[in-house]
């Protein structure tokens, strides 16, 4: 039973979150948890805040109530880049993709946080330099071999198609080597032959240390990689558990699964 | 390099620049390394101050490429570049070879203690921060009081290499830093910190979330930039031979991003080139014109103002228009 995985200390806890815009309320008294090992599904209704959520996990939202602890490490009051540092990675549902930048060089970019070459190495050829830049250009090569989409390394974003430009960003997310990976809506734009392969490299992804959160509106995928799911709507958690007990689960039909088939 | 080699196409990229560019860029250097014997002692000293001003034009074209700001103010910086050299030379006797260094290295200090009140702002209001600080020069140097030689301002004579024409000098310094300052930004495209500030400039959401925030990006970008200018400011005081508070107005800092959208923004040899020229030469060879000076400065900062809106796009679109791009696969 995958409910019986007993808690451990790495994993990321939402608790009483309550997140609100002038008024009106976005999240309200959310509690959940994501575990390290697994990929865990969070899906609802458009404008159920699922973003927001993902907002509020990476501090780009401030929720007025509530706590979020990554490993027991309390997230509340850390910058959004103070929490990349603790691991957190995100793929965003508006793709955000440098369009100066090409293919490589941006999945280069998601690992500029694990660099440590200095100034000066980047602006002379030093060996350190070189040596890390060669290094981070066969990681990002690695990772865009795992997505296919290595014959597009040296092509700028504008020119892909959106469904290749959202693999870019999960290759982004992925090449930061995250112990928290934030995919927003992944597949939106794929079709069915490509968010087969991406749900082929999601499930390949996993391993005991990593928590892997996917925000999607595709069922099929969802039912597929996902070992727990969570229901949002209206701001409220209605339901968690596996996908048999979310397909079972008569008010998540009622609000979001019944009406989604079309 | 081989790690990366693509399967579509020859990679032609960042690594490597295209061999036209490179031919380019070594065909220019070979022309102004002969200019001083060609030309006159007039045209020497012009083309000199002209590669200084285009070392200025970079440090403005960066500010915009890497942070995606415009600066109406780095007049301020080029000032302080330029004492920071006349008073090397005045008060320690030390020529522009140790002037300059150090004008480089605490210019980048001075661009990091205006950019971290000012970290908060962007675009118009950013720009009108900046405007501030260009306004405050010619009082600022004033009030230093003798140290900076008043109106008069202070001559910049120490040769770097004694013994050698000082006129020569005068050309050949400007040449060889335009020439370095040039690769180096090429190489800086390419690090780490060059992709964190270009994805920082588009998005900062993304670069927050990467682990990097907006102050670090807005900090790095204008410490670079402010080191450029100040460079370029050591430059233009050894290649005109003197500073005076009336050469770094409010204008002069116009004329920067006026020269920078003369260069198409480009961090290029060529582009600084023309965008160093326009600013230096359009006033000596159009003086007859007088009142229309301004004019024709106006009319291009309009357009700098209107296209510093969206850098990336409208780069991206020259670029492409030029023909020189790869950008429009
Ligand atoms: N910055 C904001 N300011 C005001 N309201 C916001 C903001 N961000 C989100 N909201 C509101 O919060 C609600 C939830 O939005 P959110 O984007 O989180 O939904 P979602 O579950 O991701 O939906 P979708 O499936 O359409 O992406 C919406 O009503 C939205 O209008
Ligand atoms: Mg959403």
């Amino acid at each position: 039973m995958l409910d019986a995985v007993t808690a451990t200390a790495a994993e990321l806890t939402v608790e009483a979150v309550s997140l609100s815009f002038g008024g009106h309320r976005v999240l309200k008294e959310v509690s959940m948890d994501f575990r390290p090992g697994q990929v865990t599904g969070l899906i609802g209704p458009n404008g159920a805040g699922k973003t927001s959520l993902f907002n509020c996990l990476t501090g780009l939202y401030r929720p007025q109530q509530g706590r979020i602890a990554l490993g027991g490490q309390s997230l509340e009051r850390m910058p959004p880049a103070r929490r990349a540092r603790a691991g957190l990675s995100r793929s965003f549902q508006h793709v955000a993709l440098c369009p100066e930048l090409d293919v490589l060089e941006n999945v280069m970019f998601g690992r500029a946080r694990l660099g440590r070459s200095g100034w000066a190495d980047a602006f002379l050829p030093l060996p350190g330099g070189r040596a890390e830049r060669a290094e981070a250009r066969a990681a990002a090569m690695d990772v865009l071999r795992r997505l296919d989409l290595a014959a597009f390394s040296d092509v700028t974003p504008a020119g892909l198609p959106p469904g290749t430009q959202r693999l870019v960003e999960i290759a982004r997310a992925i090449a930061s080597r995250p112990r928290v990976l934030l995919l927003d809506e992944p597949a939106a734009g794929l079709n069915p032959a490509e968010t087969r392969q991406l749900t082929a490299v999601l499930r390949g992804l996993v391993s005991p240390e990593l928590i892997i959160v996917v925000v999607e509106h595709d069922m099929d995928l969802i039912m597929q990689l996902c070992d727990r799911i969570h229901v949002l709507n209206f701001g409220q958690r209605i339901a968690s558990g596996t996908p048999a007990e979310i397909r079972a689960d008569p008010e998540v039909i009622r609000v979001y699964l019944g009406d989604s088939d079309d | 390099m081989p790690e990366a080699v693509s399967v579509l196409a020859p990679r032609a990229t960042a690594e490597t620049p295209p061999l036209p560019r490179r031919l380019t860029v070594w065909l220019l250097l070979g022309v102004l390394a002969l200019v001083p014997a060609v030309a006159g002692g007039f045209w020497t000293y012009s083309v000199g101050v002209c590669m200084a001003n285009a070392v200025a034009v970079l440090s403005v074209g960066f500010l915009l490429r890497y942070g995606g700001e415009v600066s109406i103010g780095h007049s301020f910086f080029l000032a302080f570049g330029a004492y920071c050299t006349a008073i090397v030379e005045r008060e320690l006797g030390l020529s522009v070879g140790i002037g300059l260094p150090v004008a480089a290295a605490a210019g980048a200090v001075l661009g990091i203690v205006f950019a971290w009140p000012s970290r908060a702002l962007s675009g118009i209001y950013l720009a009108i921060a900046t405007m501030a600080l260009a306004l405050s020069v010619p009082e600022l140097i004033l009030q230093l009081g003798p140290i900076a030689g008043g109106y008069e301002g202070l001559y910049v004579a120490r040769p770097l290499i004694p013994g050698v024409s000082v006129d020569l000098q005068r050309y050949y310094l400007p040449l060889v830093v335009l020439a370095l300052v040039v690769l180096l930004l090429a190489r800086f495209r390419r690090s780490r910190q060059g992709l964190v500030l270009l994805t920082a400039r588009d998005h900062p959401r993304a670069a927050e979330a990467f682990g990097f925030s907006r102050g670090y990006a807005r900090l790095a970008a204008f410490a670079i930039s402010a080191s450029i200018a100040s460079t370029a400011g050591a430059l233009l005081a050894f290649a005109a031979s003197t500073v005076s508070p009336n050469s770094f107005t409010l204008s002069t800092a116009i004329y920067l991003l006026v020269g920078t959208v003369v260069s198409f923004g480009s961090l290029g040899l060529a582009g600084a080139l023309a965008g160093g020229a326009f600013i230096t030469l359009v006033p000596q060879l159009f003086a007859a014109w007088g009142d229309w000076v301004p004019i024709i400065y106006g009319a291009a900062l309009l357009a700098v103002v209107t296209l510093g809106h969206r850098p990336a796009e409208v780069l991206a679109a020259l670029r492409a228009r030029l023909g020189g791009g790869r950008r429009d696969a």
